[in-house]
């Protein structure tokens, strides 16, 4: 079976100094699905997606991502830290949505879109300019490519930097709230460039606290507290009727 | 009550006392001056006219856009190489450039001319080659280190250090966000450098070192102090012979002044176009973007 696309971690762990921030978390997601953690702020749940796609290294416990160990290789007695071009080359695997967008004000949004490719994969600029064109169109911003991000509202920008990802034909894209900076009414079209690519079958974590997306969307669900998983399941099971205490406070105070 | 229309009176500012004074005062000091500059025979506008254009004096400056030119070009990159060491994540590395940073920063630049100057009383013989073994050369400090030498070296380490600072700043503008962005792509480092942090890092850089430029060009005439023949150095050697001190030093601070004016303009219109660009808008549609590349019709 392949294991592109998948995601597996046992006993992960991770702390900043003395602090610990996340605690013995698992973690599987199958090829095609799509997860969301939800949790209050300081949970660990940006934390937990960056240590999927290197921005952090854990401490300790087993981290796969397409199947491999990553960042690290492993030996008879220890994990040894990749080099960095091999670690790069996992990452070109994982895109990554953040939640301030964080696209490259010094180049248009088609340049944006381009820059994985030509930069990094070293692919023809001709080629690529007409996949970003594509891509762009995908996303719903055809005729935005010449704009400067700084010409573009927060939905928009929001929707080049997933296009953005996107040209580096990830398996897994990670979404650390991508809808929490946007104006209210920008949030619809970013959502729905997500629900789109979902149903195209990308492997997708989300961390959200649109409750709506979550329970529509996902296949499973993760509620994050202090750096523990305190409740997983089925989305509509989790929203639906919490178990655990805190899951039950949180969602009051949410919903 | 009056004729004009109420709602169309103008509006008059307050005027105080203090600004009349202000004025009255200034105008005074103004004239003061003038009459005393135009009037006092000491000053020789003649004579002053007589050398602006002498040859020695074109000469030294001339010699002066050189010392200008020449260290801040190897000053800046110098800059860049101990701004990119002071970030590293090795340790010894960024230690080492932090205290080139302080050493330079933290001593007076005529002192390290003259230090420069001086240095084949520490190092007599200067080895060019591999440590421990008898492969490289010898070479004479005193012959390599002659005035101007001396000069070039000591404003360009010493400029090193500013740039780097500068450069440093610049750096650190640059968001988190911004490269969390490009290692996510899968960025090399040089990569993220080129295309990411230095194009943000500019519009902040630039101005900076324009302004470390004009600095500059004044602060050559320190050199004076090795006997080089910039701009000071020349007016001095006339003066020297002529005894006509005050004129030639008009002279030299004439040539200063214009030149400094002169850079005012191009650095004013840098930085004007700069903190336009911070706000992260573009600059001008520069790149025609491949918006739509054929073979992309719909
Ligand atoms: N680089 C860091 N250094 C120190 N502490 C950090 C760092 N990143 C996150 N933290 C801490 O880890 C905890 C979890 O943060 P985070 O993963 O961002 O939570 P969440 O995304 O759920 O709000 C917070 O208490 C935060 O202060
Ligand atoms: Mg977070």
């Amino acid at each position: 079976m392949s294991t592109d696309g998948t995601i597996h971690a046992r006993g992960i762990r991770k702390s900043f100094g003395s602090k610990s921030v996340l605690q013995n978390i698992d973690l599987d997601v199958a090829s095609g699905e799509v997860c969301c953690i939800i949790g209050p702020s300081g949970s660990g749940k940006s934390t937990l997606l960056r240590c999927i796609n290197g921005l952090e290294t854990v401490d300790s416990g087993v981290l796969k991502v397409n199947g491999e160990n990553f960042g690290y290789y492993e030996t008879d007695t220890a994990y040894h830290a990749l080099s960095k071009k091999k670690l790069a080359e996992q990452r070109t695997r994982v895109g990554m949505v953040f939640q301030q967008f964080n696209l490259f004000p010094n180049m248009t949004a088609q340049e944006n879109v381009m820059s994985g490719p030509v930069l990094v994969k070293g692919h023809d600029k001709k080629k690529a300019a007409v996949r970003a064109y594509e891509l762009l169109a995908s996303v719903g911003l055809s005729g935005h490519g010449h704009k400067y991000p700084a010409q573009l509202s927060g939905g928009q920008q929001q929707r080049v930097a997933i296009a953005r990802s996107l040209a580096m034909d990830p398996e897994i894209m990670l979404f650390d709230e991508p809808t929490s900076a946007l104006d209210p009414e920008k949030v619809g079209e970013v959502l729905a460039v997500m629900k789109d690519l979902a149903k195209k079958g990308m492997t997708m974590v989300v961390v959200t606290h649109e409750m709506g997306f979550a329970r529509e969307v996902s296949d499973s669900l993760l509620f994050m507290d202090e750096g523990y998983v305190i409740e997983r399941g089925d989305a509509r099971d989790v929203l639906g009727s919490p178990k655990e205490r805190r899951t039950q406070a949180f969602l009051e105070k949410v919903l | 009550m009056g004729s004009v229309d109420a709602a169309l009176k103008p509006r008059l500012r307050l005027r105080t006392p203090s600004e009349y004074a202000g004025w009255v005062l200034s105008i005074l000091v103004g004239i003061g001056i003038l009459v005393s500059v135009l009037t006092n025979p000491n000053f020789k506008w003649g004579i002053v006219g007589k050398y602006f254009f002498a040859e020695s004096i074109l000469r030294g400056l001339m010699l002066t856009i050189f010392l200008t030119v020449a260290s801040m070009a190897l000053g800046t990159l110098l800059g860049l190489a101990l701004a990119v060491m002071r970030a590293s994540h090795v340790k010894p590395v960024s230690i080492a450039a932090g205290l080139y940073i302080t050493l330079f920063r933290g001593t007076p630049v005529l002192v390290q001319l003259i230090f420069w100057f001086n240095i084949s009383a520490l190092y007599p013989n200067l080895r060019i080659g591999i440590p421990f073994t008898d492969i490289g050369t010898a070479v004479d400090m005193n012959a390599i280190m002659g005035p101007i030498t001396a000069a070039l070296v000591g404003l360009t380490l010493n400029q090193a250090a500013y740039m780097a600072e500068i450069i440093r700043g610049g750096f650190s503008a640059v968001g988190k966000g911004q490269i969390e962005a490009a290692d996510s792509l899968g960025m090399s480092g040089s990569m993220k450098m080129r295309k990411v942090i230095i194009p943000q890092a500019m519009p902040s850089i630039i101005p900076a070192t324009g302004n470390q430029f004009i600095g500059m060009f004044k602060e050559t005439s320190l050199v004076s102090v090795l006997g080089v023949a910039e701009l000071l150095q020349s007016a001095q050697l006339i003066y020297a012979r002529t005894y006509e001190t005050i004129p030639l030093l008009i002279v030299a601070s004439l040539w200063y002044l214009v030149m400094t004016l002169l850079l005012s303009y191009p650095q004013s219109q840098l930085e004007k176009r700069y903190s336009r660009a911070t706000s992260t808008l573009p600059r001008k549609a520069k790149r025609v973007a491949l918006t739509e590349p054929e073979g992309a019709a719909r």
